[in-house]
């Protein structure tokens, strides 16, 4: 269009390579993450209870799961949206969105836990629970119809084959294309990316309701998988900002990703710190306005004790605060700074998924302040050990194949993209 | 080109064919020293604001302060309309209520921001602008389709033509020209004037014909316009409704309903509850329960006459201090109740000899209890504390009613401090009344006596006659 089209280099120029020094953290990350993983649960489950254990495991299950199902989103967004500017950092949500094979795996113990030791983690699962919360029995009768261990492992095994059928097809369709670079490619991924967001969508919202939602079995919200939805979506363009940058730095991509580019991506964080704002304000005001009983429980346990505190330090740290530092347009044409906040969401990413669930292992335990401290110990340990633990599995995954979608027809053009 | 007549002279323009020869111009303009100037290219051409050397647009600034306006006013309005000016309690938040404000604050936030937006950008751009000099060249009508144009304004501090000519000629162009001031006329046609002052004209009608009607009789019946809102099908007080199956119309308090502010159990009850608690816990219990709950109050109502047996009555411990704030606010509210209510009975005085007592005494009802009067030891705060009175007012005594159904707790609180004053008032010395109003009781008072006193005399009078009369005519029947 304007001056100097840039030039897309060959295909198996090293630029497109993962470097060496990232290549060789796989084996330290993998054994790193897994042993802080399992010590994360440990801590929980020995210097607190086993209901924190799990809780603090689920916390990083689904801090890992948010990513790489938010980067199956992207990936399908993309297509879905024949978005041009976004093809340079493509292939990395493309490799994130392949976790949900190892996550699948990493469900098991959550899946175990509810057949082998009943009510442990999700309390609708222990057989007492109707009984010893004097529950009305048509309430429960309802409820448990879809809250029982078999139908609720059935649809963990849909969620789960849903997922990996749509992330191998998206994943087999662009690396096929890195040998061949056939256009048809592109408008076969195009053409399925439509019917394949549906398809996500249902999954991902019935999986929040499954899996994070039941942890509080006779509460509801029906806004509940958007919520988990947005900051899913919020941190996946988090972590693709940093993740070019660490890959730049090591040497990838550097002709390739570009200032433009991490404005773009800072305009989607900053997109999306509003809208998770937006979702969780509207939870929360209909709830609110409603004031009815088993409605409001959920948030009446988050304005208890230090719980309050929290939920006022999430309004703020989570979005304001990142909100007011990534509104300049100066700021998000800075790659450092961008970079420095996509680092910082992440962890609050973290911070709200603690909020979401740690609570309710805390309600039923009835934990004191000192075991509710362990608790955030065994969460940071879990989330950080079972990250390390798939960023090795990325990372061996990304030294078999390029890090960008080399022969996509639509390269160029990403390269050459400016917003001003 | 040279100039043949004396418009003045707007600027210079380039022409290109290229988009990269424009930008190659522009940056070397830009070198040159020029701000006052201008691209022209049929489309979108990315980074030309740096090769021009165009600053960064002040627009946003425009929109964060608008947007702040915008969340400011909205929470303002809200502050001021639902909190201070009309407050009014919605599905029983507080007037101030935060999170019910924040759509509305939300909803300004963009719409301010967006018409900073908008406008900022036209102010900017020095819009509404109907024409530019540089339409005059016709050649510029090729910058919407295939040509590109470099323009440098005759007030940039730098222009010197022969010098701005010689750059841009440097710059490849193969057309530079001189663009003059539009002298095409800049009035707006006399028609425009003409047809907007036919439009306001018309526009009075309506308004000119609501002012007749406003000052004219009509025998005509009232046009409608919202019929429904002329006559509301809301129910008046004591009519029917089919909405619902006993098709009363005024619906009853939802039971356990408590007003606002008083969910006070001592202050509904008079009683000391805590007291009450350590010497009588299954009472003070039942009274927890009757607040909260339609069944336990028939309950404890039917208890009642058992429980409330003298001793019983001896032992509550009764708060001594009345709950509510004595101002004169209350006593006047409390007067005021007390004419309604109890003066019917007891008298506006107190002394028990309402117009129902005297009505009662003249027919001899058989079954009537004279209202005791309230100026007796047995009932001064000493022996009959403020707690005591709220009870007795509330659930009534001997025949007594209770009127706890009529008077609120509030009022009856205000009844309590005004009998207090009234029995003060009976026994009170001169003393007590300041020096300035003295003189004016006495003379009323003296005033009273003596009505009183010829009203007895009368009354004698009367008697004396009527018993004279009498006796005549018992005198002459016989």
């Amino acid at each position: 269009m304007s001056h100097a089209r840039p030039v897309v280099k060959p295909a198996d120029d090293p630029a497109f390579k993962l470097p060496a020094s990232l290549s060789a953290l796989t084996l330290p990350m993998l054994g790193g993450g897994l042993l802080l993983l399992v010590a994360g649960w440990a801590v929980g489950n020995f210097m607190g209870n086993p209901r924190v254990g799990m809780s603090a495991y689920l916390t990083g299950f689904v801090y890992c799961l948010t990513l790489a199902t938010g980067s199956l989103f992207f990936v399908l967004i993309q297509h879905l949206v024949r978005a041009g500017w976004s093809t340079v950092v493509r292939r990395i949500a493309e490799l994130v969105m392949m976790m949900v094979i190892p996550l699948a795996i990493l469900f098991l113990p959550i899946l175990l836990t509810l057949f082998f030791s009943e009510g442990m983690l999700y309390r609708w699962d222990d057989p007492q629970f109707a009984t010893d919360n004097h529950l009305p029995a048509l309430a429960w009768a309802e409820k448990s119809r879809w809250l029982s261990q078999g139908w609720f492992a059935v649809r963990a095994i849909i969620y789960f084959a849903v997922w990996i059928v749509l992330a191998l097809y998206f994943f087999r369709g662009s690396t096929q294309q890195d040998e061949t670079g056939e256009r048809a490619v592109t408008d076969r991924l195009q053409y399925w990316s439509g019917p394949a967001t549906m398809a996500f969508c249902g999954v991902t919202s019935f999986a929040a309701f499954d899996w994070v939602m039941s942890l509080a079995p006779m509460w509801f919200s029906t806004m509940f998988g958007v919520y988990l939805f947005a900051g899913s979506v919020l941190a996946t363009h988090c972590m693709l900002a940093v993740a070019a940058f660490v890959l730049q730095k090591k040497g990838a991509m550097r002709d390739e990703v570009t200032v433009e580019h991490y404005h773009d991506l800072a305009k989607l964080i900053f997109g999306f710190l509003l809208f998770w704002m937006y979702i969780a304000f509207s939870q929360y005001m209909l709830i609110w306005y409603g004031n009815i009983p088993e409605e409001t429980e959920w948030i009446y346990h988050r304005q208890l004790g230090g719980w309050g505190t929290m939920t006022v330090a999430l309004i703020f740290l989570h979005w304001m605060l990142p909100f007011l530092g990534l509104m300049s347009m100066y700021v998000r044409r800075r790659p450092g700074i961008v970079v420095f906040w996509a680092a910082y969401v992440l962890v609050m990413h973290f911070f709200d998924l603690f909020w979401i669930i740690m609570p309710e292992a805390a309600v039923a335990s009835e934990l004191p302040y000192s075991v509710q401290f362990v608790g955030v110990a065994s969460a940071v340990m879990c989330a950080l050990g079972m990250s390390a633990l798939l960023t090795g599995l990325v990372l061996k995954v990304a030294s078999g194949t390029k890090v960008v979608a080399v022969r996509d027809p639509r390269l160029a053009e990403s390269m050459a993209f400016e917003n001003v | 080109m040279s100039e043949t007549n004396d418009k003045k002279v707007h600027g210079i323009a380039a022409e290109y064919t290229s988009v990269d020869t424009l930008m190659d111009a522009c940056r070397r303009v830009r070198d040159a020293g020029y701000t006052k100037t201008d691209a022209f290219a049929p489309f979108a051409v990315h980074g030309i604001d740096k090769a021009l050397g165009i600053k960064p647009t002040k627009l946003p600034w425009i929109v964060l302060v608008c947007g702040l306006t915008g969340t400011a006013t909205g929470l303002l309005m809200q502050i001021w309309m639902n909190g201070i000016d009309y407050p009014y309690i919605i599905s029983g938040k507080p007037f101030i209520s935060l999170p019910a404000f924040i759509p509305v604050a939300f909803e300004l936030t963009i719409l301010f921001a967006s018409f900073g937006a908008f406008f900022g950008m036209w102010a900017l751009n020095g819009l509404p602008k109907f024409s530019n000099p540089v339409f005059t060249d016709p050649r510029f009508d090729r910058v919407t389709d295939d040509r590109f144009v470099l323009f440098i304004d005759s007030t940039d501090s730098r222009y010197d033509r022969a010098g701005v000519e010689k750059l841009l000629g440097d710059t490849g162009s193969e057309y530079i020209t001189t663009v003059l001031e539009d002298d095409s006329p800049s009035k707006v046609p006399k028609f425009i004037f003409t047809t907007w002052i036919v439009v306001m004209a018309l526009s009075i009608i309506p308004l000119l014909v609501v002012l007749k009607m406003r000052v004219t009789n009509s025998p005509l019946p009232r046009f409608h316009v919202f019929y429904d809102m002329d006559f509301s099908p809301s129910k008046d007080a004591q009519q029917s409704t089919t909405l619902f199956g006993d098709a009363r119309a005024m619906r009853p308090d939802v039971p356990g309903t408590v007003a606002r502010g008083q969910m006070d159990l001592n202050y509904q009850t008079g009683i000391d509850v805590e007291a009450l608690a350590k010497i009588d816990s299954p009472r003070a219990a039942m009274l927890v329960r009757a607040l909260d709950d339609a069944e336990a109050k028939e309950e404890a109502e039917a208890a009642a006459p058992a429980a409330a047996t003298a001793s019983v009555m001896e032992t509550t411990p009764w708060l001594t201090d009345n709950p509510r704030e004595i101002s004169m606010e209350t006593l006047q509210k409390g007067q005021e109740q007390f004419g309604i209510y109890c003066s019917v009975c007891h008298g506006m005085n107190g002394a028990g000899n309402g117009l129902v007592n005297r009505r009662a005494q003249k027919i001899l009802a058989a079954t009537w209890v004279p209202p005791s009067s309230l100026h007796q030891d047995s009932l001064y705060a000493d022996k009959y504390p403020d707690g005591k009175l709220f009870n007795t007012i509330s659930n009534g005594i001997r025949k007594m009613p209770g009127y706890a159904g009529q008077i609120t707790t509030e009022n009856r609180w205000a009844i309590v401090a005004y009998v207090r004053a009234l029995q003060k008032s009976q026994n009170a010395s001169i003393d007590l009344v300041p020096v300035a109003k003295r003189a004016a009781i006495e003379k009323r008072k003296a005033a009273v006596d003596k009505k009183l006193a010829e009203q007895a005399a009368a009354e004698k009078k009367a008697a004396e006659e009527s018993a004279a009369k009498a006796a005549a005519e018992k005198k002459s029947s016989t």
